[in-house]
């Protein structure tokens, strides 16, 4: 059970709306994922570490799948179920 | 193509875990750094060097180096040598773990720097990197890595600080 009340789509401000629409694209979901919404409670945060995440999640000389999969061991390390 | 086969997510699984167990082992023993010591590390169990080893021994050591294709044998085997049986099974699910299967070679070793670098690893960090770039892997995806495992450090952090439950199907295939 989260220990924050985490906002609804509607109440997050109007500028953040193409950011979620972005995030649903990236990950081929229909809905704003928790993570989102936590680092969306301060625009500039999302703003910030979100641009990083996406300039740091696309294919470089790594590509997303294997980036993907390193998060994915940084996760297993860190004993993170979310 | 993404990694939809469950053997990928086997094998990756395979790497971290075989690198936890090493990276524990090895730090704990506070086991010098392969590459870059400085200040060395004092181990508090001696390797067995190659040339005061068992002929059997040195069968092993010299499988290590072929694999690495390096004289160096990673003081980690030295030190687990002491159990010869121990070493020689131990390296052998070693190699296989860190072999070319579905995930490459360099992959894996992307995966292990990975993986040490987010259990702050000192040892693991010196050893994977090293090994990844002998692989060759490029200044940039060193630092893709870098990246990858700073942000889902902070994320995994925040993820349990606010005890968030789970909201990806991870067997989702898109």
């Amino acid at each position: 059970m989260e220990t924050v009340r985490l906002l609804e789509e509607h109440e997050f401000p109007q500028e953040l709306q193409k950011y979620f629409e972005g995030t649903k694209t990236w990950f081929g979901i229909d809905y704003i994922p928790k993570m989102s919404k936590v680092i969306s409670y301060a625009p500039e945060f999302a703003s910030t570490h979100g641009r990083c995440s996406r300039r740091a999640m696309v294919d470089g000389d790594l590509k997303r799948k294997q980036k993907e999969m390193i998060a994915v061991a940084v996760s297993a390390v860190n004993a993170c179920e979310y | 193509m993404g990694y939809s086969d469950d053997a990928y997510w086997y094998e990756a699984a395979y790497v971290y875990g075989v690198t936890h167990g090493i990276n524990a082992v090895a730090d704990g023993l506070r086991l010098p750094l392969e590459y870059s010591d400085t200040p060395a590390r004092k181990p508090l169990i001696k390797a067995i060097e190659f040339e005061d080893a068992s002929d059997r021994l040195k069968d092993i050591y010299s499988d290590i180096m072929a694999f690495y294709q390096s004289e160096q044998i990673p003081v980690i085997f030295k030190t687990l040598a002491h159990d010869e049986g121990y070493l020689r099974d131990y390296w052998g699910a070693v190699r296989f773990v860190f072999s070319d299967g579905k995930l490459n070679r360099l992959t894996k070793e992307t995966l292990a720097f990975a993986a040490s670098m987010a259990a702050k690893s000192d040892y693991g960090v010196d050893l994977h990197l090293a090994e990844a770039r002998r692989l060759g892997l490029s200044e940039k995806g060193v630092m893709e890595a870098v990246q990858v495992v700073q942000l889902f450090s902070a994320y995994t952090k925040i993820a349990d600080g606010l005890q968030l439950s789970p909201d990806f199907d991870p067997m989702r295939v898109t």
